[in-house]
């Protein structure tokens, strides 16, 4: 494993037991450090399965997984204090305010008070949520919501953000905000995983790319090089299209 | 969290109250069922002798009844009676054919003068036959008990006349006149009473055997709503979140349980104040709780780890939400009813008896009766509060386990 990979996986597989095909089949990534880093595949490629056993919510057949220079498979309880999920459902929650919800969030993972009151003051005024902070998660819309959860993610500093479909369901605004707000806050030396269906999303702010098809990588790197050594592709999407095809994929697990 | 849903909060504490309320009342009243009621009667008496009057007063003295003899100022037939009780006009009627004391006079009499003449064949017996007809909506127990109580009415009265011919006989032989009266009267005395251990001073009531049964039943119900609210975070997603933060499942697990025994022994509180002060308001007995309030809040605390685990266990096993309220409010009644919360477990068949002692809730009944009926201390209920803990641990990790097993893999 090398020390400069904030996440390094090594030929992991993944069966689920009433699936036909392996959804992960002998994955291998190095995430280096520092980098804004996505995942661009088709649904049932094995992107939120990835994600889950990175985070030791899901355990898997062989390989490993090294998060941080630490083995979900022994440190998981280090891993999650270097991590910060914002995953795909707004996993808040409902009877709480969002100022509420943060402060339990960040009292779970130890934030003093204080420091704890500064961050989420902050933070929201940094993803515009200050004047809705005292409004229950109900009372958000879709664009207020992503961004609660996602600052949720970012309350106790993770060295690494890991992010699935952040932007799903937001107006241009929010999704604007959201993805300059991921910019800065890779600048600051966070390491960042964006999961995305959006391909142009991904193109725009992403250092590194890698496709993900059949339950293993099929194609990594700089998005502008990828297309640019790619006779005949445009853009990201054109190279997704020709490398993945475009059958659907719904039921390809 | 919890405490923004005060709607629910008040729910949570209203309900189980009002359950031990109207339980306490309720069966109070059905438990002194020969106490005052007034049980709507018809009395048809075709007789008018002596045995038709006896039995009247009787079952008017018994002060049980409110005896009607005549339906819209006309004494009913045997059949118009039967009409009238099984269409639920009358709960009872007590039907005494016309002649009925003329016969078991004469029965009595042939009786009395065949014996004291050494004649060994039995004499002509003209049969009577007294008719009570209950409701068929009447319960069984009850059935029994009116049965009971007019039966030996009916014997007492038998026995008075059969004294009174005896007497007639002996009087005609004897130079010494012998007189009924100087045997009438009960010739024992039975002393029922609850047997007591020790110096306890508790009263076994109504109040000390549905307070802690029904307390027991509102604290499992907690089962619903910690299990409802397992779920309702993990499809909400919340649950993952809490996943990818610095603390185990079990720990997530954990206090998640701790904030809910919290709220469960302030019901099992709440019970206990309502049964010693507010029963009393309904003219119910206090509830008297015992020498040990140590033993009582170790058995309340065994009880609720219980009902928690439980909980845990259905809201990790269970798929949707509905599986789990469903699941959760059938079982719980299951339990309830296997463990002896509404029938006695001693008026249970054999095999039922049996069934019954794998019931959480027959652990939790046995414990509190040990402490509310018979004013034991700490030592008496560990088997019984040891089983409940354990139960309650057991299903903790059977939800871990199932996390591990399964949903880690799904």
């Amino acid at each position: 494993m090398q020390n400069s990979a904030a996440i390094e996986i090594v030929n992991l597989t993944k069966r689920y037991k009433k699936k036909i095909n392996p959804t992960l089949n002998g994955l291998n990534l190095s995430i280096p450090q520092g980098s804004l880093f996505g995942i661009l595949a088709p649904n049932g490629a094995g992107k939120t399965t990835t994600i889950e056993i990175i985070c030791g919510l899901k355990k898997f057949d062989g390989g490993d997984v090294f998060v941080g220079g630490y083995s979900v498979k022994t440190d998981i309880r280090k891993i999650k204090k270097l991590i910060g999920l914002v995953p795909q459902d707004i996993a808040l929650f409902t009877s709480l305010t969002g100022r509420e919800n943060l402060t339990v969030i960040g009292g779970i993972y130890g934030i003093h008070k204080d420091e704890l009151k500064s961050r989420i003051d902050t933070l929201l005024n940094q993803f515009g949520l200050t004047n809705s902070a005292d409004k229950l998660i109900t009372e958000y819309s879709g664009g207020m919501k992503r961004r609660i959860n996602l600052i949720a993610g970012l309350l106790h500093a993770p060295e690494i953000l890991i992010l699935d479909e952040p932007t799903v369901g937001v107006d241009a605004q929010s999704r604007n905000l959201i993805l300059e707000e991921l910019i800065k806050i890779n600048k600051t030396g966070t390491t960042i995983l964006f999961i995305s269906h959006y391909l142009e999303e991904a193109e725009c702010i992403c250092d590194t790319v890698a496709m993900m098809d059949g339950g293993k990588i099929v194609l990594q790197g700089n998005p502008r090089t990828l297309t640019d050594s790619e006779p005949g592709c445009k853009n990201l999407e054109a190279l997704y299209f020709k490398l993945t095809g475009k059958q659907m994929r719904d039921s390809y697990e | 969290m919890l405490f923004r849903d005060i709607g629910g909060i008040i729910l949570m504490f209203i309900m189980p109250a009002i359950l031990v309320v109207l339980m306490a009342t309720l069966q109070d009243t059905t438990l002194n069922v020969v106490k005052g009621v007034d049980i709507p009667l018809l009395f048809v008496n075709k007789d008018n002798g002596a045995l038709g009057n006896a039995v009247f007063k009787e079952v008017e003295n018994s002060g049980l009844f409110k005896i009607s003899t005549e339906v819209e100022g006309k004494v009913p037939t045997r059949e118009e009676m039967e009409n009238l009780i099984s269409s639920s006009k009358y709960l009872l009627g007590i039907y005494i054919p016309e002649g009925s004391t003329d016969k078991i006079k004469g029965n009595v009499q042939r009786y009395v003068v065949s014996a004291f003449n050494g004649v060994d064949k039995p004499p002509f017996k003209e049969d009577v036959t007294l008719s009570i007809l209950v409701d068929p909506t009447a319960k069984g127990y009850f059935f029994t008990v009116l049965m009971g109580t007019l039966r030996e009415k009916a014997q007492k009265v038998q026995f008075e006349f059969i004294m009174k011919e005896i007497t007639k006989e002996v009087n005609e032989i004897s130079p010494v006149v012998v007189s009924p009266t100087n045997f009438s009267g009960e010739q024992f005395i039975i002393d029922a009473k609850f047997a007591r251990k020790g110096k306890s001073e508790i009263a076994p009531n109504s109040v000390q055997h549905n307070v802690p049964a029904w307390s027991l039943f509102a604290i499992f119900f907690i089962v619903i709503s910690l299990s409802g609210s397992i779920i309702k975070e993990r499809e909400a997603g919340s649950f993952t979140r809490l996943l990818t933060m610095p603390c185990s499942y079990a720990e997530y697990l954990l206090s998640k349980s701790i904030t809910y025994l919290m709220v469960a022994l302030l019901q099992f509180a709440l019970m206990l104040i309502i049964g010693v002060y507010l029963l009393p308001l309904f003219g119910l007995p206090s509830l008297e709780l015992g020498h040990s309030y140590f033993a009582l809040f170790f058995m309340g605390f065994s009880a609720a780890v219980s009902a928690i685990g439980y909980g845990v266990a259905i809201g990790n096993i269970a798929r949707t939400h509905q599986q789990a309220s469903v699941f959760g409010a059938v079982s719980v009644v299951l339990l309830a009813a296997i463990g002896g919360v509404w029938i006695p477990v001693f008026l249970m068949s054999p095999e039922m008896q049996i069934i019954s002692k794998l019931s959480p809730l027959n652990w939790g009944m046995s414990g509190f009766y040990s402490l509310f009926l018979r004013d034991e201390g700490i030592m008496s209920i560990l088997p019984e509060s040891g089983a409940m803990l354990l139960f309650g641990a057991g299903c903790f990790f059977l939800a871990l386990l199932y996390n591990r097993k399964y949903r880690m893999n799904k």
